[in-house]
């Protein structure tokens, strides 16, 4: 991988943002806070309303520049379109993706201004009947960690794809 | 009949088939499908759903992604037939769209096939 200046810096403060070891989650099942942004003005942030195709461009690009595979790349993509989605029909402001990666993992983090009041949202298995509620499922299926805290400023949900040098179970 | 109607970022074609004798409706779904236009393909599918086909093949080979309230669109597609006494049947799903369609489940309730052909011939 090339690595002009602008790819270190981006690099470093990716590093930086992921020192903090992620809040353990015994029961899997609790809100998690937040951990600290990366750098706001990172070249890998970007603001959406209704044009979830760029972002799934974007999502796809940085995912196999990180190095994971394509069908892993495809789930990653998969998972932050559903979750950008959820955006366009509850928000009603534009969100924003950040993406950062290390050389064990690849994490992507939406905000938007809506609030998920279900802490189990996404983790049951819903009915093919269902007229909906599968966005969010899939994101847990295909991701190696997703963690979501939901407030009175709004959602942010960071899923985490490991990369395959790290990933034990490939 | 052919008619192309454009959604942003889809395009959806209908023709009216025939094969040994039976007819069918294909539609070709092109581009990619997510919840920004589900809206859209889910009104020109319940247009051909109120045509009332026996059997409607829906082509995927040119869609590139579909998200999981495309996917609705089509598992509503698939019901209406069902009770009308028709068959929904879908075509060369892409990975990404395959990938979506076997997370959910919904390939087991909706017949996949590799080709129209194949698709046609039931």
């Amino acid at each position: 991988m090339a690595r002009d200046g602008e790819t270190a810096r981006r690099e470093h403060a990716a590093h930086e943002a992921l020192t903090r070891q992620p809040d353990p989650r015994p029961d899997g099942d609790r809100l998690v806070p937040p951990r600290p942004s990366p750098d706001l003005d990172d070249p890998m942030s970007y603001t959406y309303t209704t044009d979830l195709a760029a972002i799934r461009a974007v999502v796809h690009r940085y995912a196999i520049q990180a190095g994971l595979t394509e069908a892993r790349a495809i789930d990653l993509t998969l998972a932050v379109s559903e979750v950008a989605a959820n955006t366009v029909k509850h928000a009603k402001s534009p969100g924003s993706l950040h993406i950062w990666y290390d050389s064990k993992e690849i994490v992507c983090q939406v905000h938007d201004e809506g609030v998920i009041t279900d802490p189990l949202a996404g983790r049951h298995v819903p009915s093919l009947d269902a007229l909906g509620g599968h966005g969010l499922w899939i994101v847990n299926q295909v991701c190696d960690q997703v963690e979501i805290h939901s407030g009175e400023t709004g959602t942010t949900i960071r899923l985490h794809m490991n990369l395959p040098q790290h990933d034990a179970g490939q | 009949m052919w008619y192309n109607k454009g959604v942003d970022l889809l395009t959806v074609s209908v023709a009216a088939r025939e094969s040994a004798g039976e007819p069918y409706t294909l539609v070709e779904i092109v581009g990619e499908a997510d919840v920004t236009n589900t809206d859209e393909l889910r009104r020109l599918l319940d247009e051909e759903v109120a045509q009332q086909p026996r059997t409607l093949i829906i082509d995927l080979s040119g869609l590139r992604f579909l998200d999981s309230s495309a996917l609705h669109a089509l598992l509503r597609v698939n019901r209406s037939l069902d009770r009308q006494g028709g068959v929904l049947a879908l075509v060369s799903p892409q990975p990404a769209v395959a990938k979506i369609l076997r997370l959910t489940t919904a390939d087991r309730l909706i017949p996949v096939f590799g080709s129209v052909a194949e698709a046609a011939a039931g």
